[in-house]
């Protein structure tokens, strides 16, 4: 796992122009903004979503309130490719930092959740004469999003205070939360 | 005065103490809260552009419960921030924008929710009226999150006499 961590910070860092852009005064200040509205605009629609299932609003159509989950998914999309701009920046930051391998975890978590939700519920919650309480698999599945959500912004703003140090000499784990050969920088 | 606030117990504890309670559980909580408050303004401006109408608006109105938790923990957390660090956001001009912004988009939300208590009121705005309101309600809160980013960078005095 270590070498495949070291593997990954290398590939990261050979994406030089993506580095260099957000080293620019503006470059990382306005990512990190964009990073924070989508991640608004994805609690506001799949946040919400997950409420409705669970039975708040209870008047509104779930099939109707559902159309607000692709913009949902849209603000996820962004915040992956702004994700990947930190991550492409300051490789070492997020690869060897727990915080981030929880944020990970979380956000798979989180998408398998969704599928989850799509293999076993999306038809029966949507359809013209579906109930507007969501059946017991549904609201379970709508809870671990919520969770999964607030986990994921709670691991997001611990990184910086998990932030990884240079591992000592003989220091080694499967998973490393140190950053090894830190004194030979080998992929600047 | 902020001297005086920094040397406080209790500024000094949110700022230096080594608890995952103390800074970082505050931090993450005015997350949350900035999440789930833009959130709910998002998606009624989402609502007003046109998106889902087949949410009544009169329904949304069970959200803007959501909203007020995530303001409220956003006031207290944002004070604890505050007290944390009073010099630093109170030199910075950019923190008066921050809450003014906050405060026009909380201006445009009272707007649409005291007619959303009322039935046909909000169904019978025009269509340029209801995607003006709903384009400024985004673009308040937008702009409320980047000058709240901001914050991080711009400040130019961290500590009084700093």
């Amino acid at each position: 796992m270590t070498s495949f961590q070291i593997w990954l910070v290398r590939l990261l860092a050979s994406v030089k122009p993506v580095a260099s852009l957000m080293r620019t005064p503006w470059g990382w200040p306005i990512a990190e903004s964009l990073h924070f509205i989508c991640l608004s605009l994805l609690i506001g629609t799949v946040g919400l979503f997950d409420l409705r299932l669970l039975g708040l609003a209870r008047r509104i159509p779930i099939a109707a309130m559902h159309r607000l989950v692709p913009w949902g998914l849209a603000g996820f999309g962004i915040n992956l490719v702004s994700g990947l701009c930190f991550l492409m920046t300051e490789p070492d930051q997020y690869i060897y930092n727990p915080s981030f391998h929880w944020k990970v975890l979380f956000i798979t978590v989180a998408g398998m959740n969704a599928l989850a939700f799509y293999a076993t519920s999306y038809r029966r919650v949507t359809a013209a004469s579906a109930s507007p309480d969501a059946p017991r698999t549904a609201k379970v599945i709508a809870a671990v999003s919520l969770t999964m959500w607030i986990a994921v912004m709670v691991a997001g703003r611990l990184l910086t205070f998990y932030r990884p140090v240079p591992c000592r000499p003989g220091e080694s784990a499967s998973l490393a939360t140190c950053i090894p050969g830190y004194g030979n920088r080998y992929w600047k | 005065m902020f001297r005086w606030i920094e040397s406080s117990a209790l500024s000094v504890w949110t700022r230096e103490s080594t608890s995952v309670l103390a800074y970082p559980a505050i931090l993450s909580a005015h997350t949350i809260g900035m999440a789930f408050a833009a959130g709910v303004n998002a998606a009624i401006a989402l609502r007003l552009l046109g998106v889902s109408p087949g949410i009544p608006l009169v329904e949304m109105c069970r959200y803007t419960r959501v909203l007020w938790i995530g303001f409220w923990l956003n006031a207290a957390s944002g004070v604890m921030l505050l007290i944390a660090y009073p010099t630093k956001a109170m030199t910075n001009p950019i923190f008066y924008l921050k809450l003014t912004l906050i405060a026009i988009g909380m201006a445009i939300f009272a707007v649409v929710t005291r007619q959303l208590g009322r039935e046909p009121a909000l169904e019978s705005w025009t269509l340029p009226k209801k995607r003006f309101v709903g384009i400024a309600a985004l673009v308040t809160w937008g702009g409320a999150i980047t000058a709240g980013r901001l914050l991080a960078y711009t400040y130019r005095h961290l500590f009084a006499g700093s």
